[in-house]
């Protein structure tokens, strides 16, 4: 069986390992000269920053993507991180840091309602765990059982940390999968060496079993007959195969079918795809002598203009730093109506973090945003249209494909974890 | 080195210059260090930069 996959970023490197592992014969092809896509580490002044996610994998070694890389015997070692902590303005009425602030954890939220909302949440947390609401967005599912702003600012710090998007853009649905993930899996956890860690162990287990991975090939066309996928065209070469799997998202892959997508039947995925919209978010990174959040897991700030949360990843991984410097990221989550102000976007994040950090030295290292071709996610989270295509033996996996209840990388694994059943069972 | 409009901002061709003549805020700009050795070019995710004439 020979599988083609385009794209090197985490989602087609674990398709390619686990097939590889099941006797594929497996062959990627990635347009740029590293691997890794938004998913490994960039060199800068002398810090591992990456080229989008946060170093950070959300549900830590009991998640869906510690769990693929298990299976595939892929050598992360994964850092549990201690705790998440949000951080709230000292006095209750507040609506910033300027004047003063404490963290608490994440499990102690309800301890800034009222007595009455906090019985109601108490018992919404049970009843939530049978019957999962749905139909509306969270914003309107949370308005709907308790008037309080602090749930609101909470709900949106969480859901632009976790997901890049507002409280009133996520499906009630897709928050309920995800506190489900987070009972059944635990907490983040950071992989030692960043993101690279795990893109590194991923290719040591495809040559290990005999893959090929290219770099700086493209590929400009998915060969399409009668129906099924037989292969892709890059850089003028013809490479035949049984399987391809993109990891392009689906509508850069629909793109590449060319004119075998043109039959009244693919109409509906058509139109689907026009649905389609990435999400948007600009990582502030941060270098500092002293520690700025003082442990290895999640700080969010739902008392900002814009910063939702940030992590310290050096608390897990002191190596991706210089020595006795820590490496602080910040995420704030980009409106599709702002990412045409992404300057004074940054700005208020700028500002953001001096009320955060009063008082403390930290450099702004590098500025990243992502948006439309290069997103967040290819595929707002709760609406990824799964991973099959209209042609059998071409599936999508990545960011444009993730499964239900999976944040970022979580999803992208249950995303490959799907297909592979398709294909392996 | 000229950047077009696909630039989203990443920052990705700022960790592989060499002369640090590259700065991000929303779009990456090419400073008075830019030698257009073209190094970055392959390494854009949006195919943004372009080598001037």
């Amino acid at each position: 069986m020979k599988t083609i996959v385009i794209g090197a970023g985490l989602g087609g490197l674990l398709s390619a390992a686990r097939l590889s592992k099941a006797g594929h014969e497996v062959e990627v092809f990635e347009r740029l000269p590293i691997t890794g896509g938004r998913f490994t580490n960039l060199s800068y002044k002398g810090f591992q920053l990456s080229s989008g996610a946060f170093h950070m994998l959300p549900n830590g070694t009991g998640g869906p993507l510690a769990r693929l890389l298990r299976e595939i015997g892929a050598d992360v070692d994964i850092v549990r991180s201690e705790m998440t902590t949000i951080r709230v303005p000292l006095k209750k009425g507040n609506s910033d840091y300027v004047k003063g602030f404490k963290d608490i954890s994440f499990n102690d939220f309800p301890s800034l309602l009222s007595y009455k909302d906090r019985m109601k949440i108490a018992l919404l947390i049970v009843s939530t765990r049978k019957n999962h609401p749905a139909g509306s967005t969270l914003q309107a599912w949370i308005k709907s059982q308790v008037n309080d702003e602090w749930l609101i600012r909470f709900a949106d710090s969480f859901c632009g940390w976790a997901l890049s998007l507002k409280s009133d853009e996520v499906p009630v649905e897709e928050v309920f999968e995800i506190i489900e993930n987070m009972y059944r899996f635990g907490g983040t956890g950071v992989p030692k060496g960043g993101c690279k860690g795990v893109i590194d162990a991923l290719e040591a287990v495809i040559l290990a079993n005999g893959g090929k991975i290219h770099t700086g090939q493209e590929v400009s066309k998915i060969l399409v007959e009668n129906g099924k996928a037989a292969g892709v065209v890059a850089e003028s070469n013809k490479h035949e195969a049984d399987l391809v799997i993109s990891n392009l998202g689906h509508a850069a892959t629909v793109l590449l079918c060319g004119e075998a997508l043109s039959g009244k039947a693919d109409a509906g995925y058509l139109k689907m795809l026009e649905t389609l919209q990435p999400s948007a978010g600009i990582k502030i990174c941060l270098a500092a002598d002293e520690p700025l959040v003082g442990h290895s897991g999640v700080l969010l700030t739902p008392y900002t203009r814009r910063i939702n949360g940030i992590n310290e990843v050096t608390q897990a991984d002191p190596e991706l730093a210089p020595p006795g410097k820590h490496l602080t990221m910040c995420h704030q989550y980009v409106a599709p109506e702002n990412v045409k102000n992404l300057e004074s976007e940054i700005e208020m994040g700028l500002v953001d973090i001096k009320e955060i950090f009063p008082g403390k030295r930290y450099e702004v290292l590098l500025i990243q945003s992502y948006h439309d071709e290069w997103p967040v996610n290819r595929a707002a989270s709760g609406t990824d249209p799964g991973n099959e295509t209209p042609f059998s033996g071409l599936y999508v996996v990545g960011d444009g494909a993730k499964g239900k209840g999976g944040i970022e990388v979580e999803g992208v694994a249950l995303g490959v974890v799907s297909v592979m059943g398709k294909i392996l069972s | 080195m000229k950047i077009n409009d696909n630039c989203v901002g990443c920052g990705q061709c700022a960790s592989f210059c060499k002369k640090g003549a590259i700065e991000v805020k929303g779009k990456a700009r090419a400073t008075d260090a830019c030698v257009e050795c073209g190094l970055c070019i392959p390494y854009c995710p949006v195919k943004a930069i372009e080598v001037t004439a």
